[in-house]
């Protein structure tokens, strides 16, 4: 017994260590949702300013998922597949919203949307994404996006073209290949795309305050009523909107795991 | 009928250089090459699947170069089966057949059940690709393939990833098809047998290049050259000179001591003589062969290899003998032996 003690020290020594961390990590969202009692979170969560933020949340995070699913299969399919001047260039450029802090995308897309012609063009067209909640959405895209387009990029190059070749010769137009084979085929990977996107669409606080501004009941999402609230004293309504979050972030988690465990996001 | 012409491409790192071959009607039309040497390549550039950098693709009589696939009437068989894994046996065989718009349903669901009652398979109708073992896999993709009555099949290494006992099968299986159904096959593989056992015509390449075509006992007997004899299983290939020649026998100095004779039109020069391990016979003693050539040598080594028995003499020639001959003769390793050979079975090239 001793002697196995003795030949298994590395293995107690970095166990303890993971312990340690997990502990960590449930002592802290246990303090999040333990902050307050459970009839007072109840009445915070009914509350109207809570009721908007869950919903303007969830549409959000729903509109720029739909979108960064739209942008992203063709733009991964194409690069999963093709070979064109300057690809490697694309492929990192697409990659690039992962390492650039919420803030700093949030002010580019502040200058973009609110200073340039371009910007203006859209606004007058009745486009505006300046302090509303298309802000938000934009937000939530830009810094999402190379998930979903990663997670496709590795679903789609993991499907051997010849699929599609023999579904080419069966009838299919190449489009109609992709549709009928390639597409069901990554079933998996479109919804743990969508997942992680739809999660981090939900939390996502720093380009969306930069761009959309935190205004209550307008432009206030979940993260942003946490803020809000948080920096007036509304302690209840921000462990209310913490505690929303947690959940679906653990869910989220819990789905993603069991249909996305095969793919890469980093 | 497929011809093409003058046709090259480049693809990662294969290449096809100046490819011309013609496929009859009704023809089991195999192309054997060694892996890398772009046969693959070659059947999908007559697939459709990639554009020809120059050259002509005809499909009976049409060129089809610069058609898509789906427009080509081919089916397309892979080493892997490359049966779509969200449907079930039933909906592989149907997805083409429900492409088609010239036929009603109640046809199409009719040729469904032909096809799978002709193959046997209809028992598999329900069941996902996954569930099923390699052969039936296989002639799940071939029934699907057939389904749309196309003119020519196209086939990939069918067999490759196959055991013996389910390869034996569906070989005959494939000529069934092309019997019964008169579709014609270009077959890719890199294996001889599988070439001896089902070509009408073979078409041997090597580094993009088709280097011979031509009856599989044109290929294994009369080999254009050393490469060619080497890949398909020649095992005595010797350099030699043309001494003499009477009446269409040439004898030829060669380095075993003792001269050769071929039946060959050459009068002088130097050559190269092909002979095939299973054209030699071994005896004990000299005996009363009619046979040209009688070499004697010292067994150096002896291989079995599944029902036969590989001979390597000392003066170099290999021989291919039966478990059965091998065990009346009491072949020992070191003992001197006979080795016969006719003249017809000695081909010589430039």
């Amino acid at each position: 017994m001793l002697k196995k003690l003795k030949q298994s020290k590395t293995k107690i020594i970095t166990v303890l260590f993971s312990l340690l961390l997990a502990s960590f990590i449930l002592v802290l969202i246990t303090c999040v949702v333990t902050h307050t009692t459970l009839p007072a979170l109840i009445t915070s969560i009914a509350s109207e300013e809570i009721q908007f933020a869950i919903k303007l949340s969830l549409t959000t995070a729903v509109v720029s998922t739909v979108l960064c699913i739209g942008i992203s299969i063709p733009a991964a399919y194409a690069l999963a597949r093709y070979d064109f001047f300057g690809k490697s260039v694309v492929n990192t450029i697409l990659d690039a919203p992962l390492a650039l802090p919420p803030l700093v995308a949030g002010v580019g897309l502040l200058i973009l949307f609110g200073t340039t012609s371009f910007g203006r063009g859209l606004a007058d067209a009745g486009l505006v994404f300046v302090f509303t909640p298309l802000g938000i959405i934009i937000a939530q895209f830009f810094v999402n996006v190379p998930f979903m387009f990663r997670i496709l990029r590795g679903t789609f190059q993991s499907i051997n073209p010849r699929y599609e070749h023999v579904a080419e010769t069966l009838g299919c137009t190449e489009a109609q290949a992709f549709w009928r084979v390639t597409l069901p085929m990554s079933k998996n990977g479109l919804l743990a795309g969508s997942i992680i996107t739809w999660s981090k669409g939900i939390g996502e606080f720093g380009a969306a305050l930069m761009v959309a501004g935190a205004t209550r009941m307008k432009t206030e999402t979940l993260p942003i009523s946490l803020f809000l609230n948080m920096s007036c004293g509304e302690l209840d309504l921000a462990i209310a909107a913490a505690t929303i979050l947690i959940t679906i972030s653990l869910i989220s988690l819990f789905v993603f795991e069991r249909y996305g465990g095969f793919t890469r996001v980093f | 009928m497929i011809e093409v012409r003058n046709l090259y491409k480049d693809w990662k790192e294969f290449s096809l250089k100046d490819i011309n071959l013609e496929v009859k009607k009704g023809e089991y039309f195999v192309i054997l090459g060694p892996t890398g040497a772009g046969k693959t390549l070659l059947l999908e550039t007559i697939a459709g699947f990639y554009f020809p950098d120059r050259g002509e693709v005809w499909i009976e009589g049409q060129n089809v170069t610069n058609l898509p696939p789906e427009r080509r009437r081919i089916g397309f068989i892979y080493q892997d089966y490359s049966l779509f894994p969200h449907f079930t046996v039933e909906e592989n065989i149907e997805f083409g057949l429900k492409l088609r718009k010239s036929t009603s349903p109640d046809t199409n669901r009719k040729r469904l059940k032909e096809i799978m009652n002709w193959l046997g398979i209809a028992h598999l109708a329900h069941r996902y690709p996954a569930t099923l073992s390699g052969g039936e896999q296989q002639k799940v993709a071939i029934a699907r393939a057939i389904a749309i009555e196309p003119s020519i099949l196209l086939l990939d290494e069918p067999l490759a990833a196959l055991d013996l006992r389910t390869r034996d099968y569906l070989r005959e299986e494939l000529k069934r098809v092309k019997e019964e159904l008169g579709i014609t096959m270009v077959h890719v593989t890199h294996d001889q047998t599988e070439a001896m056992v089902l070509a009408d015509r073979i078409a041997v390449m090597m580094k993009g290049q088709i280097m011979q075509v031509g009856t599989p006992y044109e290929i294994f007997n009369k080999p254009l050259n050393e490469k060619i004899a080497d890949f398909v299983g020649v095992e005595n290939i010797l350099s030699g000179v043309v001494r003499n020649n009477e009446n269409g026998v040439a004898e030829i100095e060669v380095d075993l001591g003792r001269n050769i004779f071929a039946v060959s039109d050459y009068h002088a020069g130097k050559v190269k003589l092909f002979i095939r391990p299973e054209d030699i016979i071994l005896s004990e003693s000299r005996g009363e062969s009619s046979a040209k050539n009688v070499m004697k040598g010292r067994i150096e080594a002896l291989d079995d290899i599944g029902p036969l028995t590989r001979v390597k003499m000392a003066n170099s020639l290999v021989a291919l003998i039966t478990k059965q001959s091998r065990e009346s003769l009491g072949l020992q390793k070191g003992e001197e032996v006979y080795a016969t050979f006719k003249a017809t079975s000695v081909h010589v090239v430039r």
